[in-house]
């Protein structure tokens, strides 16, 4: 077992773990800010998936807009309206969270029972590509390719996504307006 | 190298977490909270199997996407709870329930 | 003679006489005030019609119209008109007798509230009269012949709150119509023979009736065959049709009753024309009678007026010794027709009316003058018994003039009208029974005895009425009762009938019947100048007139008297021989006895039944209610309560909570992978 397989691990259980808490936990600003972690070291499993570019995505859009964003909204409403939303009325695991329990462990060994399934290595895509040498290695920079690919290859669904980000921009706005009195 | 088998684990644990709190939660937030966990747990997937895609970077450029749209469904998401707190003075998505039939 | 008008111009000369009596129905309802005018205009206007139709077609021709009307099967039913001598010689009667009789009633009944119907009613019969005398088929005259029975009963009872005059009118109905089901079988039967009911065809020149014949006990004609026992039964049915409206025995009591309605429609409908309608019949479908038939006929009509004649003698009521007359009359009638004398009988018909109609109306005036008396006085007594008359011919000269005028020509006395017909018919029974020999001698005898009894009670009234002492005044105890002769609307009437009881309006030779015009019309077989003709006339007169002397002796004089009161022959002649009492008791009483029969049968075992059936349908429905509401019920509501528990659990999962969707969703989802990795 090398360094780069010890980091994974860790960061596995960080991410588990703090993911545990964001779901479990009773307080909310606590658990915005264990977001934090997952986050992050779910970015840290991006990069460990050859994925520098998507990791440092995470941390600039969810990081640097998402979570500060949830953050702005809890922490620049009214007071009270924060100490509404800060009440997690249950416990841990009372009588009416066990059928949701269930459910995910149930949704979980599906899952885990596709997974083990399946023979990746054999799949038949996986394979030509293996075969072609179209596989990213620790060493390839994939950031250039990703910037030509971007605005030649995926350039409609590039203006797609920034046409309807416009759109939400506007409208979250449009809803977020006091409404008028009359009304 | 990592096996790929393991990041579709992480990703299925991060996923029903995620499925967790956005069935069991009282509070809005935290099921958004799961949702955006269910949503990197997608991304984890993608991200995953991106790798046996050099040229194209299919996966990665879909996890860019998903990024993207998942910061503006957060950030609608949000004003939608606030709205709903201003009228029904709760966050809980139970307490609204004008859809029962 | 040159012909003045044209067959068409006949027809709807013809249609204008039987319209006009129609139109004045209508119109007297409406035109309450003006009614008596209308209904003498009318049949003014039938009567001009009359005579032209009679001018024209009087022995000249035999004019038959008729429209395409009914069609069932291969039986076709016309509705026309068919205008032959018989035919044309009624409607004048008819027409002449009727307005006549129209302007008698003007003053008779002046003073009734009511006029306006009787006119209206008088127009009906009228109408109706005219229209079975020129139907040209049986079916049309069966419907005019009934139309004739119902405007009668209207007219029977027009007195209708008199008891007496509505018991009378239902009897007359009800005798009518026993007659009236014959007639309908007989028009049955002839439509099942000859397939057609029209009386040209049947009757009149290659007629239908001499096409079929009897042979080996089967009536055949051209279109059906039948037991020849049914010729006879037709026979009797018509005639039975014919009984009822003529009054024969055994029908004939619903006659006298009768006389409950108005003396003027007494005099009209049951003296001059409804009656003679029977006999109309008769002679219209003549050749349909076998022997048999005639036969019967001969002995009823013969019963009917020697019987008629008895009960007439004693009779106090003088509108019932009319009445009684009539019948009497009738019977002669119908003895002629099955003798197969049928000018004697139409002859006899035509003067009857005269002289009967005459009889009435004078009797009418009689009446109608001690009504006032009474009314005047305020007296109590009966104005139609003869017991309170007397010597009135010095108060009414002209009335007991047309009225003794009347009785000759009834008893067939010299120089009148009766003289000719009724002698007419005594010679064909003298000759059909000296043909037939033996046992027949008998129907002579009768009619002879008839004829004399005919005499004595006719004269018996005329005596006691007319002359004499007035015996009111002494029964009374009051001397100033005067009467007097009644306006001329009244006595127009009888001076003009009393003028045609002359022979010389019949015959230009008063003694002699082959000189007699109408007798001639009609004649079919040649008399052999037979010693009848003159033997018959001689004898019946010499003892009618020896008759006459007695009556006057017993009567006006008072030199004999009767002491026969407590006689059987005088109480079963008082007392119209019990047929009254005979239908009471053995017609009635077996009706009645019946009816209590099935009532009881009804009261006891139907309903019993009935009532057994309602308790076992309450019972079962009380089961079945039983059933139905914990049963069904029970079913139907536990079903409802399953829908509804299915449907609470269901509502259950639309909570409306964002996460409940959510967790079915992923239920399905899940069971879908199950499913996927299962398979």
């Amino acid at each position: 077992m090398n360094l780069a397989q010890v980091i994974f691990y860790i960061l596995t259980a960080i991410t588990i773990g703090s993911a545990a808490f964001v779901v479990l936990s009773q307080h909310l600003v606590r658990s915005v800010f264990m977001l934090f972690v997952t986050l992050f070291a779910v970015a840290g499993l991006y990069v460990f998936a050859l994925a520098d570019f998507v990791a440092l995505t995470q941390i600039v859009i969810y990081v640097g807009g998402v979570l500060v964003l949830l953050l702005f909204a809890f922490l620049l409403s009214s007071k009270e309206s924060l100490e509404g939303m800060e009440k997690i009325p249950s416990g841990l695991l009372s009588a009416h969270r066990l059928p949701g329990a269930l459910i995910s462990v149930l949704f979980l060994a599906v899952l885990g029972f596709i997974f083990f399934q399946i023979d990746f290595e054999n799949l038949n895509w996986i394979k030509a590509s293996v075969a072609n040498g179209n596989v990213i290695s620790v060493s390839d920079n994939t950031i250039r390719n990703i910037g030509i690919n971007l605005m030649s290859k995926y350039l409609l669904p590039l203006e797609i996504v920034s046409i309807l980000l416009m759109m939400v921009l506007i409208g979250a706005a449009h809803i977020a307006r006091k409404e008028p009195k009359a009304s | 190298m990592i096996p790929l088998q393991h990041f579709l684990f992480i990703s299925a644990i991060l996923f029903c977490l995620g499925l967790f709190a956005v069935i069991t939660r009282k509070n809005a937030i935290q099921i958004l909270m799961g949702i955006e966990l269910m949503i990197n747990a997608s991304i984890l997937n993608l991200v995953a199997f991106s790798r046996f895609d050099k040229v194209d970077n299919t996966g990665q450029m879909f996890a860019l996407f998903i990024i993207v749209l998942a910061a503006a469904a957060v950030a609608v998401a949000l004003v939608i709870i606030m709205n709903l707190y201003k009228r029904v003075k709760s966050i809980d998505p139970n307490q609204s329930d004008t859809l029962r039939g | 003679m040159v012909q003045l008008f044209t067959p068409y111009q006949l027809f709807c000369l013809a249609l204008l006489a039987i319209t006009a009596p129609f139109l004045s129905f209508i119109l007297s309802l409406i035109f309450k005030k003006i009614a008596g005018a209308l209904g003498i205009l009318s049949i003014g206007i039938s009567f001009i019609s009359s005579l032209i139709l009679f001018l024209g077609i009087w022995k000249k021709q035999t004019l038959h119209f008729a429209f395409h009307w009914i069609e069932l099967g291969n039986v076709k039913i016309d509705v026309g008109i068919l205008l032959n001598d018989l035919s044309v010689i009624m409607l004048l009667l008819i027409s002449f007798i009727a307005l006549l009789v129209h302007i008698y009633s003007v003053e008779y009944m002046r003073k009734d509230g009511l006029k306006y119907r009787y006119f209206a009613y008088l127009s009906l019969f009228c109408f109706a009269m005219l229209s079975v005398v020129i139907a040209d088929n049986l079916f049309l005259l069966y419907a005019f012949w009934e139309l004739v029975g119902f405007s009668s009963y209207l007219l029977i009872g027009f007195w209708f709150s008199k008891e007496k005059a509505v018991q009378a009118n239902k009897k007359a109905f009800i005798m009518n119509r026993i007659g009236d089901v014959g007639f309908l079988i007989g028009l049955m039967v002839m439509l099942t023979q000859f397939h057609t009911l029209d009386l040209s065809a049947l009757f009149g020149s290659e007629n239908l009736i001499s096409s079929s014949f009897v042979k080996n006990g089967i009536w055949v004609t051209p279109f059906n065959t039948l037991p020849s026992y049914w010729l006879t039964i037709t026979g009797f049915c018509f005639f039975a049709g014919a009984m009822a409206k003529s009054a024969q025995f055994p029908l004939h009591t619903w006659l006298p009753d009768a006389m409950e309605g108005p003396t003027a429609v007494s005099s009209l409908i049951h003296a001059a024309t409804m009656v003679a309608a029977g006999v109309f019949l008769l002679l219209r479908i003549a050749p349909l009678f076998n022997e048999v038939v005639l036969t019967t006929m001969v002995c009823i009509g013969l019963f009917t007026a020697f019987m008629a004649a008895t009960i007439a003698l004693t009779q106090k009521d003088i509108k019932k010794v009319l009445a009684f007359s009539t019948i009497s009359q009738l019977g002669f009638m119908v003895v002629a027709v099955g003798v197969q004398d049928q000018a004697a009988a139409i002859f006899h018909l035509v003067t009857h009316a005269f002289f009967k109609c005459l009889l009435f109306l004078a009797a009418g005036i009689v009446i109608h003058e001690l009504h006032h008396l009474k009314e005047k006085h305020q007296l109590d007594f009966d104005e139609q018994d003869l017991n309170n008359m007397g010597g009135l011919r010095k108060q009414l000269p002209i009335t007991a003039l047309v009225f003794l005028l009347a009785a000759m020509a009834l008893s067939g006395l010299p120089f009148t009208s009766g003289y000719l017909s009724k002698d007419a018919i005594l010679v064909s029974i003298f000759e059909w029974a000296d043909l037939k020999g033996g046992v027949y001698w008998i129907f002579p005898l009768f009619i002879s005895i008839t004829s004399w009894l005919t005499t004595f009670y006719i004269f018996r009234v005329v005596f006691k009425v007319f002359f004499g002492e007035f015996r009111l005044p002494q029964l009374l105890s009051k001397s100033d009762l005067k009467i007097h002769e009644p306006s001329s609307w009244m006595r127009v009437p009888v001076v003009v009938l009393g003028v045609f009881c002359f022979g010389f309006f019949f015959a230009y030779n008063p003694f002699s019947l082959d000189s007699a015009w109408i007798y001639q019309g009609f004649i079919q077989q040649v008399h052999s100048e037979g010693f009848y003709h003159i033997l018959v006339p001689l004898y019946i007169n010499v003892l009618s007139l020896a008759l006459i002397f007695l009556t006057y002796q017993a009567y006006a004089n008072k030199k004999i008297i009767f002491n026969l009161e407590h006689t059987w022959f005088y109480q079963l002649s008082l007392n119209q021989w019990y047929f009254n009492d005979f239908y009471d008791v053995f017609l009635m009483k077996i009706v009645l006895f019946k009816a209590s029969v099935f009532n009881w049968f009804d009261h006891n075992i139907i309903d019993g039944f009935i009532h057994f059936l309602t308790d076992l349908v309450i019972w079962l429905s009380k089961i079945s209610d039983w059933l139905d509401k914990h049963a069904i019920d029970g079913l139907v509501n536990g079903a409802a309560a399953l829908v509804k528990r299915i449907g609470i659990w269901l509502r259950g999962m639309q909570s409306g909570k964002l996460q409940h969707y959510f967790i079915w969703m992923l239920l399905l989802f899940l069971s879908f992978m199950l499913f996927k990795i299962i398979v």
